[in-house]
């Protein structure tokens, strides 16, 4: 059982003459949370639905929880579950009825069935609204609904294409409590998100860029490849006029606005707090300086910056 | 956790969401119920071919009890009514009303002498004028006022019973009589003519034996000869519910169910639930099975239903075995939800599947035979009917429900139903597997 949930080889899709997916190898282990990103349009659904058997590659070979897909497509289906980008069950039947679907479409019956529903209703808190009509619940309750949909059947792997889109930030952090449980109960999560901060509860990342995956890694190593430079935050009442005489200090790579104050960012070893603080002092600014940890959202710009650059160097 | 899940447990969950969506459904729920209902009642009431109570002017120039009794006799079926001066003898005036309103204002003189009904040979002499029958301006009507009747359309219909007319019959030589039919409406001076020929032909039959009794021995040929009268059968006033109603439950069951599949998958396929469900483990041919079946019981309900309606509201004679009439039900439904299913494949969206629905709905009707005899067709398009599975449902039911025909008689059109209902599931399924998504 040691085998990855998922492997991918070299997996492609075209579209006519538009390359989706390109070349793209990974593997996911069994019970990591796999954090999916990438621009809109990056291929992130695209490998998803590679993946679930919903769409055939156009070359590449992929096995989920041990089966392949292109072989035995209904032995994959019978160990995911899978949340669609768009919201995707009855909007016109009572919750408990699109759970007593899907998990009849997944082969539970009877008492089973009657079991699972309520540990479903129970674990994502939708006990009360059994029997409201799906069309009529705020889209925070709709998603936890996909995801007891989804994992019903207590699938190996599950497969979740931006659950959390347009949904408020209480209902995310609710929903991504349930992933971590889930993972915490051995189920492998595939996740694809567009909020950074969200993708740091992720094991692994991998990254993706017009079809191509061009980084996969922990986010501490992502980080630490990334983006070497060191970064500091930059607080006080005037900070934000601090950033003309901290561009000066020697090491300093760039300055920019973030919130009320500033975020520097130096070349390793070659500056620290201090040196900042005193520049600013030096101007008339009485600042804060802190040493931070890069965000994802800064490996991101990184990573989607310089392969626009190598685009360009190639045409 | 389930490897290979039961089928017959995917089947049921597919059945119960099909069936919980569309009870749900207001609108479906007129849409499949109610729809033949008003569907019926139109047809029923709007599309009226019946022909009966033809307003008839009888010319009696014999003025003899055996002429009176003639003239009774052929009003008796209830096919023509007798006017007398521009009146009606009954009180059903707003037919008359309605007819002859509608005969009036036809340009040319729409008094045809189309008929000469003749006691011995029928048609031998060729229609004669008016006034070569012996037929003065004495008794109570003139012929000069049932030509009038015809023309301002009173009647549609002049019997003129010749001076001498009793006396002919009686010796056993040959007795005119002239008919003439308003052809306006061929449909009603078909029925009218036949009316009349099928009066006589009876009581020269009748005349014929009492004679053949008296005399013992004679061979049938010899003289007074005994006509074929072409007679229309089953339906003879050409009613037109009972025509119409099998044609109508044919035409139901296409829109409750190829419309209505068609839509239903093209709607899961717009709003993604298709693709949730073909990443469950469940096969499509189960999934189609359990998605069809609730429509099955719809289309026999309204079958039923529509049966239901006939019976009380148009007196449609359910001469025919059920079983028969279910089994053909049956096997045209597959045909029905197949190309339905068909249809879903091939559009992107529920208005495309709707437009398709439609686009095979209608020469589906149109060559079916309901609206338009398929003998008045021209040969190539005749041909094209035995493509149509409607075609072989209105035969069945018209021939089921009408005549009483049985298994023996309508095996083939069931066969071929089979043969259809099969093929093109068959395809169709073929083709939702490889376009899952
Ligand atoms: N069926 C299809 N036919 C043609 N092009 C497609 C099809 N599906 C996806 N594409 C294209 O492939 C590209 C990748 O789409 P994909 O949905 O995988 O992106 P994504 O990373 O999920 O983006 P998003 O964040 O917007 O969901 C897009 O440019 C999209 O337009
Ligand atoms: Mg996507």
């Amino acid at each position: 059982m040691s085998a990855p949930a998922i492997v991918a080889r070299h997996l492609k899709k075209r579209f006519g003459t538009f390359v989706a997916v390109d070349d793209v190898s990974f593997e996911v282990e069994r019970g990591e949370i796999f954090g999916y990103l990438g621009a809109n349009g990056a291929g992130k659904s695209t490998t998803i639905r590679i993946l679930c058997g919903l769409l055939e590659p156009t070359s590449g070979t992929a096995t989920v929880a041990g089966h392949s897909v292109a072989e035995d497509p209904e032995a994959v289906k019978a160990s995911i579950g899978y949340m669609s980008q768009k919201f995707s069950l009855y909007l016109d039947l009572p919750v408990a009825e699109n759970l007593a679907f899907f998990g009849g479409a997944y082969g539970l019956s009877g008492r089973a069935l009657r079991r699972r529903t309520e540990e479903v209703l129970e674990l994502s808190g939708l006990a009360e609204v059994r029997d409201a009509q799906t069309g009529s619940l705020p889209g925070g309750i709709r998603q936890r609904l996909a995801l007891g949909c989804a994992v019903l059947h207590q699938p190996e792997i599950v497969f979740l294409d931006e659950p959390t889109a347009g949904v408020d930030p209480t209902a995310r952090r609710i929903f991504w409590k349930l992933i971590r449980e889930l993972s915490r109960g051995g189920t492998t999560v595939f996740v694809t998100t567009h909020y950074l901060d969200e993708a740091e509860y992720c094991a692994r990342i991998g990254l993706m860029v017009d079809g191509r995956l061009v980084a996969l890694d922990t986010p501490a190593q992502l980080k630490r490849t990334h983006v070497p430079d060191r970064m500091f935050a930059v607080r006080g009442p005037n900070a934000a006029r601090a950033s003309g005489p901290l561009r000066q200090v020697a090491g300093v790579r760039n300055v920019e606005p973030f919130g009320a104050g500033l975020h520097v960012r130096a070349e390793p070893g070659r500056c620290e707090a201090q040196t900042l603080r005193a520049a600013a002092g030096a101007a008339g600014h009485q600042v804060e300086v802190e040493p931070i940890d890069p965000t994802l959202e800064d490996v991101f710009l990184a990573v989607v910056g310089r392969s626009a650059k190598k685009e360009e160097d190639g045409a | 956790m389930p490897r290979r899940p039961s089928r017959r447990t995917q089947f049921l969950a597919v059945v119960r969401k099909e069936t919980l969506q569309t009870a749900r459904d207001k609108r479906m729920l007129v849409m499949l119920l109610g729809g033949p209902l008003l569907q019926l009642l139109v047809f029923g009431y709007a599309v009226d071919f019946k022909v009966d109570r033809v307003p008839t002017v009888v010319v009696d120039g014999d003025q003899t009890s055996e002429s009176r009794e003639h003239a009774r006799g052929l009003m008796a079926d209830g096919t023509l009514r007798w006017v007398k001066g521009g009146k009606s003898e009954d009180g059903g005036g707003s037919r008359n009303g309605r007819r002859s309103s509608s005969s009036a204002n036809v340009a040319p003189p729409p008094v045809t002498p189309s008929v000469g009904a003749t006691s011995g040979s029928p048609g031998a002499e060729g229609p004669a004028p008016l006034d070569r029958l012996g037929v003065s301006g004495a008794g109570p009507m003139p012929v000069a006022e049932a030509d009038a009747a015809l023309v301002n359309g009173d009647a549609a219909a002049a019997i003129i019973l010749p001076k001498g007319f009793s006396r002919d019959l009686a010796r056993g030589e040959t007795a005119h009589v002239q008919v003439v039919i308003d052809g306006t409406d061929p449909n009603r001076a078909t029925v009218a003519g036949a009316a009349v020929a099928g009066y006589f032909a009876e009581v020269s039959g009748d005349l014929l034996r009492a004679r053949l009794a008296q005399q013992a021995t004679r061979p049938a040929t010899a003289s007074g000869g005994i006509s074929l009268v072409p007679r229309i059968w089953f339906n003879p006033g050409l009613d037109s519910p009972p025509f119409m109603i099998p044609g109508v439950m044919a035409m139901l069951v296409i829109i409750v169910t190829t419309i209505v599949t068609a839509m239903g998958l093209a709607r899961e396929r717009e709003m993604g639930t298709l693709e949730q469900v073909l990443v469950t483990p469940i096969r499509p041919s189960v999934l189609l099975l359990g998605k069809l079946l609730p429509y099955v019981v719809i289309g026999f309900l309204d079958v039923a239903l529509a049966l239901a309606i006939g019976a009380y509201v148009f007196d449609l004679p359910i001469r025919g075995s059920r079983a028969l009439l279910a089994a053909a039900t049956f096997v045209y439904l597959l045909s029905t939800l197949g190309v339905g299913l068909l249809i879903s494949t091939i559009s992107k969206t529920q208005q495309q599947a709707f437009l398709g629905g439609f686009l095979f709905a209608m020469p589906a009707i149109l060559l079916s035979g309901v609206m338009t005899p398929i003998r008045s067709m021209p040969l190539w398009l005749q041909a094209v009917t035995y493509l149509n599975p409607l075609r072989y449902y209105v035969e069945v039911l018209r021939a089921n429900l009408l005549k009483g025909a049985g298994w023996s008689d309508l095996w083939t059109q069931l066969v071929a139903l089979l043969v259809f209902g099969v093929g093109i599931l068959f395809v169709a399924t073929m083709r939702f597997r490889k376009r899952a998504v």
